[in-house]
């Protein structure tokens, strides 16, 4: 188990990389995103981007599933106050294949609470051309290694 | 139609109620962020949490739908680039019911692309007793009324 203790400052994490579907793109966007650019194929044809692109959520919703299948059972997590700074910076199509990378930045020792430490990282999601669709400061809380 | 000349700083727009249940919370979960306290309620009622609670990114992704119901499918809304900051304040649970509320603080013509501007808000999501399980500080873009042909 990698405790706050085990995090350093500087170290790179790359998760696996997922595939997205036309079908995910538009399912997600009309549960959560129902704006025509997410939901309607002829509409999104005709428009700047050429083809449906997925919603922003749903790419910061599929980092999150790269992270937990990454990481859960592994890293002694617990939770997130939330995060910082998102950039949406290039659209998500289908058939994309995204991966995460995040890079520790700084940690801090929680005062309140003597068994937790937070973590900031820079987290970028690539796409296959390693080009950055989107980034965030993501703030992790962590559990201390057991004395 | 709506442009982002028809927004107004200090206007605020509201959506829901919203109610969430234990079916959709776990439903998202299992796609999205299948950690026990999320999946699981024998689990999650061992957990710190005491019962399931939402992923913090189907709350977000609820809040979406509000503001796309109450806001973007009213204005010419364009991708927007960000979120400045986002904090989940609360877990939403099985049975809440989920309010929205937008403010909007702050409206920028975009200088590189005249057709556009930025609008700046803030969102809240609270839940039925009153208390905040999310605040966001978007930016937002939405074109701008097209000039009358002459």
């Amino acid at each position: 188990m990698e405790y706050f203790d085990d995090m350093a400052v500087g170290a790179v994490r790359e998760t696996a990389g997922h595939t997205v579907s036309r079908d995910e793109i538009m399912a997600f966007a009309r549960e959560f995103d129902p704006q025509p650019f997410h939901i309607d194929e002829a509409a999104a044809k005709a428009g700047p981007y050429g083809d449906v692109i997925a919603s922003g959520w749903h790419t910061a919703a599929m980092m999150m599933r790269l992270i937990v299948d990454q990481f859960a059972g592994r890293v002694a997590s617990a939770g997130s106050p939330g995060f910082d700074n998102l950039r949406w910076l290039k659209p998500v199509r289908p058939g994309d294949t995204l991966r995460v990378r995040s890079t520790c930045i700084e940690k801090t020792p929680s005062k309140s609470r003597p068994n937790l430490g937070s973590c900031r990282f820079n987290t970028e999601v690539v796409n296959q051309n390693d080009e950055v669709v989107m980034s965030l400061t993501t703030i992790g809380m962590y559990t201390r290694r057991p004395q | 139609m709506l442009y982002w000349e028809d927004f107004s700083v200090g206007q605020v727009f509201e959506g829901g109620p919203r109610p969430v249940t234990k079916e959709e919370i776990i439903a998202f979960a299992k796609r999205f962020d299948p950690q026990p306290f999320h999946i699981d309620e024998e689990a999650a009622s061992r957990s710190i949490y005491g019962g399931l609670i939402a992923s913090g990114w189907h709350t977000i992704g609820m809040a979406m739908r509000m503001l796309v119901d109450a806001v973007m499918s009213r204005y010419a809304a364009i991708p927007a680039p960000g979120v400045d900051e986002a904090r989940w304040k609360k877990p939403v649970r099985p049975g809440d019911t989920l309010f929205l509320r937008v403010e909007i603080l702050e409206l920028i013509p975009s200088r590189s692309k005249p057709d556009r501007g930025v609008v700046r808000s803030r969102v809240t999501l609270n839940n039925q007793k009153g208390e905040e399980v999310l605040t966001l500080m978007p930016v937002n873009l939405y074109r701008r009324r097209p000039a009358a042909k002459a």
